[in-house]
C-alpha cells in the first residue's frame, strides 16, 4: 500500500483540546436566558389503559407552566415505530416507561415535583416478555394484527433468507449438530443522558439535539410537527455517544418543541439515568435455534436457523440475527421473528444484529471443531466466507490474513489446548477466537469546502462526532486530497443552519460516505483553483459535492477476528480476560490514532455484554431490575485488560483512500471469542449471555 | 486509598439498588410539599482557588450549583446517583462524586473542578498526555477522570498501571477507552514503560 502525506499518520484529534480542558460544549450545557426545565412521568405498569388521568394537582403547583398528556397532545413520532402509529403519548401504556405526561416547569425540580402531582387511574392489562411466549395463542395483543411484527409490506410473515435447500445439505452432512443460545436486552448506557432543548422564534425552531444524525433528526422533526424543513435547525456541537440509539430524531425532541411552543419561552428537557435505560432503546434480546450439517473433514454442507428477537411493543429496528454469512456454505436458511413484548423497546446498539448472533453462531461453531478434533483457527480457515453470500466477489477481503496474523500475534498454538477444561484448577486458563464482517457501505451523503483568500479552507460537513473522532478524519481527509497541512482546514460541523446533508452517524458509515464527498469536494476545488487561481481579498472559491456512489457487482465489506484468553476461577466463577488480540481489516486506517481506541473500545465493550450486562425483569410484574450502570455491570477500568490491535490494511479501490468502515465490527466478534474461551477453559458451555459467575457455577455443578 | 469505589458505595448504602426496584415516578412517592417555598442557605466555598458566595436550595446537589449557578459545566452529570464518576471533582483534595453531595455541605471547604486544572495558559501533563494518548472518545466522562487521575499523582506520583485502574474504577467509560486513559495516566507520571510508548 502506497503511503500518503496525511492520511494514515497518527494524528490527535483536532478538538482533543475542548474535551480536556472542560470547554467542550455539550447540549446539557446550554443554559438559554428565560429557559424552563421539563420531566416526563412515565408508566409504571408493563401494559394498561389509562381509565383517567387528572393533572389539576401538578397544573397548581407554583412554577408549572405546561403539562402535556395524551389528552391535550396526538403528535405522532414517525421514527418510533415503523409499522405502528406511536403517538408521543400511548394509551394503553405498552412497557414500564412509556411516557404518560411532559411537564415544563421554571426549574427542574419543581417539574420533577409536578411529575408526582399528576393522578393517573391504569387498568392493568396482561402483559408477555418472551418472544416465543408472545407468539403463543392466548397472549395478550400488544399491536392490532398479533405479536408477530409485520414486514415492511405489512404481512405477519417472519424475515427469511434462503440459499440452496437446507434439507439436501442436511441429507449430505455426515453429522448433524444442533442447539440455541439466547441475549438479554442491554442499554446502550451512553454517558450523556438524553436531553433536548427547543427554542422558537416566530415560526422558527431550533433544537439543540444530542443526535447521531443532525440531518436525520432534522428531517424527521419538520415532518412530525408539519414544520417547513427550512424553518427548522438542528444543532449538536458535542454529543456524549450514543452507540446507535441516538440516530433517529427522539420523541422527547418533539415533545421538547411542542412544550417551549405552548409556554412561549425556551424548554430543556433532561432524562434520568433511570429514563435513559428503559424509556428510548436497547438491544434486542434473542433466542436462537441453529442447526449444522458438516462432513466429517470439517466441510459444512448447511446452516439453519430459526432466531426469535424481542422489539418490545413499538417497532424500532431491524431485529435482525446476523453472523451465519461469515460461513461460506451451499445450502442456509434463517428465518427470524421479531415479535412484540412488553419489555422496553429494543433498536440499534453497536453492531445490531451482530455480537449476539456472532455469539450463537460462533459458540456451535466452536463445538463442531471441537468433536470433529479440529483446531477451531484451522475449521474457520476452512470454512471462512470468500465470496459474500458463496456468490458475489468481495472488493477486498482481509478475513484469512486477520485469523492467521491474529492467531501469531496471540501465540494461538500455545495458549488454546485441544481438551477443553484441563488442568487442575481451580483457576483454569482457557483461549478462545471468533471472526466477523460488516457491511461497509458507500452511499449518499455531501461536502462543501470554501476556501478563503488567507488560504483556509472551511469544509462544512453535518456530521457531529460522536467520539469516533469523524471530525478529524473530515480534516485528515481534506488535507491528502487538498495537498495541504492540516491546520489550513477547518471543520464546520453539527449544525444543520451551516452545514449540508450528511448521513448520519450510524452504521460506522461517516468515513466512507461522508469522506468521500469530502474527497470529491477536495477534487472539484482544485480544479477551480487551477482555473481560476487562488481567491483574493474577500472572494471566495466553493465546492459542493453530492455523492452516492455504487458498486457494481461486487459486495464491499470489512472483516475482523479476535482472539481472548481467559483465567476461569472455578470455585467463584469468576473470569478475567488476560490476553486479547483484534485483528482487523478496515481497509487502509486513515487515522491509527484514534482507529486503535476504536478497536480497543468496541472489543472491551464486547466483553462487558459477554460477562456482564443484562437488563433483568421481574417475570412476575414486568418490572425492570437492573436500569443504571451499578445493575448493568458495564466494564470499569478493574476489568478491562489490554487490547492489542493489528491493522490488515488490504488495498481496496473504493471508498476515500481505499478506507472501509471500523466503529461497529470491533464489537462484533468480541463477546463470542470470550464465550470461546471459557469454553475451552472449563470444557463445559454457557449458551445464555451474559455469562455470569452464577451460569458458570451451575454448567460447572 | 481514600477514594471509595462504585462498589462500595452502593454496598454501602443499599439504597440505590432499592430504588430501582420502584416503580417509574410511582403514585406512592413520598407526597410532595405544595407550599412552593424552599429551604435555603448561604454558603461560603473555594472554587479552584477563588472564594464564592451564594444562597442554595438545602436540595440542591453540588454539580448543580457548579453546572447551573456558577456556570462550570466541566463536570458533567452521567447518572446523578452516584455510579457513573462523570461528575467527579475534588474536595479538599480528596474526589467525590459532586452529584452525591449537597452543596451546603461544601461550606467552608475547596473545591477543584476541570476548569482549574490548568493555570495561566499551561496545561497540566494530564491534559497533555490525555490529548496524545486519545484519551477522550466522546469526552463526557473526561473531565471525571482527569480530577480523579489528578487525585491519584497528587498522592501517589509514580502509580503502576494497577494503582491507576484501582483509582480510576469509579469513573465509567461506555466507550470503553480504558487503555487509552491508563496510558495517558502513566505517561503523564512518566512510568509508561518503554514499551507501550511504542505502541501506535
Amino acid at each position: 500500500m502506497n503511503t500518503l502525506k496525511t492520511v494514515g499518520h497518527a494524528s490527535p484529534r483536532i478538538d482533543a483540546l475542548k474535551r480536556v480542558t472542560g470547554t467542550a460544549t455539550y447540549t446539557g450545557d446550554i443554559r438559554l436566558p428565560g429557559m424552563l426545565y421539563a420531566r416526563v412521568l412515565r408508566s409504571p405498569h408493563p401494559h394498561a389503559r389509562i381509565r383517567r388521568i387528572d393533572v389539576s394537582r401538578a397544573q397548581a403547583l407554583p412554577g408549572v407552566k405546561v403539562i402535556l398528556t395524551h389528552e391535550n397532545c396526538d403528535t405522532v413520532w414517525g421514527s418510533g415505530d415503523t409499522r405502528n402509529k406511536r403517538y408521543l403519548f400511548n394509551n394503553p401504556v405498552r412497557f414500564a416507561g412509556d411516557a404518560v405526561a411532559a411537564v415544563a416547569a421554571v426549574d427542574r425540580h419543581t417539574a420533577e415535583e409536578a411529575t408526582r402531582l399528576i393522578q393517573v387511574d391504569y387498568e392493568t392489562l396482561p402483559f408477555v416478555l418472551d418472544p416465543e411466549d408472545a407468539l403463543k395463542s392466548g397472549a395478550v395483543e400488544i399491536q392490532p394484527g398479533g405479536n408477530l411484527s409485520p414486514d415492511n409490506q405489512g404481512r405477519h410473515e417472519p424475515e427469511v433468507y434462503k440459499r440452496g435447500n437446507v434439507d439436501e445439505g442436511l441429507r449430505a452432512a455426515d453429522r448433524i449438530f444442533e442447539d440455541h443460545y439466547t441475549s438479554p436486552h442491554i442499554n446502550n448506557a451512553q454517558l450523556e443522558p438524553r436531553v433536548s432543548i427547543a427554542e422558537w422564534q416566530g415560526d422558527q425552531l431550533t433544537v439543540h439535539a444530542s443526535t447521531q444524525g443532525i440531518s436525520n433528526c432534522h428531517t424527521e422533526i419538520a415532518r412530525d410537527l408539519k414544520l417547513k424543513p427550512e424553518n427548522v435547525r438542528v444543532i449538536c456541537q458535542f454529543m456524549g455517544g450514543g452507540f446507535g440509539n441516538k440516530n433517529q430524531c427522539h420523541d422527547f425532541d418533539l415533545m421538547t418543541a411542542i412544550l417551549a411552543k405552548q409556554a412561549g419561552a425556551p424548554v430543556k428537557l433532561e432524562f434520568t439515568r433511570k429514563e435513559d435505560f428503559l424509556a428510548v432503546h436497547g438491544r434486542w434480546p434473542t433466542k436462537q435455534y441453529y442447526k449444522v450439517g458438516v462432513k466429517n473433514d470439517g466441510t459444512l454442507t448447511a446452516i439453519q436457523l430459526r432466531g426469535y428477537s424481542g422489539m418490545g411493543p413499538y417497532r424500532k429496528g431491524t431485529g435482525g440475527i446476523a453472523g451465519i454469512e461469515i460461513y461460506q456454505c451451499p445450502h442456509v436458511e434463517r428465518a427470524v421473528y421479531p415479535v412484540y413484548t412488553n419489555m422496553a423497546v429494543s433498536a440499534n446498539l453497536r453492531g445490531p444484529d451482530f455480537p449476539q448472533g456472532v455469539f450463537g453462531v460462533e459458540s456451535l461453531m466452536d463445538d463442531v471443531a471441537y468433536a470433529l478434533k479440529l483446531d477451531p483457527v484451522e475449521f474457520r480457515l476452512k470454512n471462512m466466507t470468500r465470496k459474500f453470500n458463496d456468490e458475489t466477489p468481495y472488493t477486498s477481503n482481509g478475513l484469512e490474513e486477520c485469523i492467521r496474523r491474529g492467531a501469531e500475534a496471540f501465540d494461538w498454538k500455545k495458549r488454546w489446548h485441544a481438551a477443553p477444561g484441563e488442568g487442575a484448577g481451580p483457576v483454569k486458563r482457557g483461549a478462545g477466537m471468533a471472526m466477523g464482517s460488516f457491511f461497509s457501505s458507500l452511499g449518499r451523503s455531501s461536502a462543501v469546502i470554501d476556501l478563503d483568500s488567507r488560504g483556509m479552507y472551511h469544509v462544512h460537513v453535518g456530521v457531529t462526532d460522536i467520539g469516533t473522532a469523524a471530525k478529524t478524519t473530515m480534516a485528515l481527509i481534506a488535507a491528502e486530497e487538498l495537498g495541504v497541512p492540516l491546520d489550513k482546514i477547518d471543520i464546520i460541523w453539527g449544525d444543520t443552519g451551516r452545514c449540508p446533508y450528511s448521513v448520519g452517524e450510524s452504521g460506522s458509515r461517516t468515513t466512507t460516505h461522508t469522506g468521500y464527498a469530502v474527497v470529491q469536494a477536495a477534487k472539484d476545488l482544485k480544479k477551480q483553483i487551477a482555473e481560476r487561481g487562488l481567491p483574493q481579498g474577500d472572494a471566495m472559491l466553493t465546492a459542493t459535492a453530492n455523492t452516492n456512489p455504487t458498486i457494481p457487482g461486487a459486495a464491499r465489506y470489512s472483516f475482523v477476528a479476535h482472539f481472548a484468553e481467559v483465567e476461569v476461577d472455578t470455585e467463584m466463577g469468576h473470569v478475567r480476560v488476560t490476553k486479547y488480540v483484534a485483528a482487523h481489516d478496515s481497509g487502509r486506517v486513515v487515522n491509527p490514532l484514534t482507529a486503535t481506541s476504536q478497536v480497543k473500545g468496541g472489543a472491551t465493550m464486547g466483553m462487558g455484554m459477554a460477562l456482564h450486562e443484562e437488563l433483568l425483569y421481574d417475570r412476575a410484574t414486568g418490572l425492570p431490575l437492573t436500569a443504571g450502570y451499578y445493575g448493568a455491570r458495564v466494564i470499569t477500568h478493574r476489568d478491562a485488560p489490554e487490547v492489542e490491535v493489528l491493522w490488515i490494511e488490504t488495498e481496496d479501490a473504493y471508498g476515500p483512500f481505499g478506507a472501509k468502515t471500523l466503529g461497529e465490527p470491533t464489537i462484533i466478534p468480541s463477546v463470542a471469542a470470550v464465550a470461546n474461551a471459557i469454553y475451552n477453559a472449563i470444557g463445559k458451555r454457557v449458551r445464555d449471555l451474559p455469562i455470569t459467575r452464577d451460569k458458570i457455577l451451575g454448567v460447572l455443578a | 486509598m481514600s477514594k471509595i469505589s462504585r462498589r462500595r458505595f452502593f454496598e454501602g448504602t443499599g439504597a440505590g439498588i432499592v430504588a430501582t426496584a420502584v416503580p417509574l415516578n410511582g403514585q406512592q412517592v413520598r407526597p410532595a410539599a405544595q407550599s412552593g417555598e424552599t429551604p435555603r442557605t448561604t454558603i461560603q466555598f473555594t472554587v479552584n482557588g477563588k472564594l464564592q458566595k451564594i444562597e442554595v436550595e438545602d436540595r440542591w446537589t453540588l454539580v448543580e450549583v457548579l453546572r447551573d449557578h456558577l456556570g462550570l459545566t466541566g463536570a458533567k452529570i452521567g447518572c446523578d446517583r452516584g455510579e457513573c464518576g462523570a461528575c467527579t471533582v475534588l474536595l479538599d483534595g480528596k474526589p467525590v462524586y459532586s452529584c452525591s453531595q449537597l452543596a451546603v455541605w461544601a461550606h467552608g471547604r475547596s473545591i477543584e473542578t476541570v476548569e482549574g486544572l490548568s493555570a495561566n495558559g499551561q496545561l497540566d501533563p494530564l491534559q497533555e498526555a490525555f490529548i496524545e494518548h486519545d484519551g477522550p472518545q466522546c469526552g463526557f466522562c473526561t473531565s471525571g477522570q482527569l480530577m480523579s487521575a489528578k487525585a491519584l499523582l497528587n498522592h501517589n506520583p509514580h502509580p503502576t498501571a494497577d494503582d491507576v485502574r484501582h483509582a480510576m474504577t469509579g469513573n465509567i467509560c461506555r466507550c470503553s477507552n480504558y487503555n487509552r486513559y491508563v496510558e495517558s495516566v502513566l505517561a503523564a507520571a512518566g512510568t509508561l514503560s518503554a514499551s507501550a510508548r511504542r505502541k501506535a
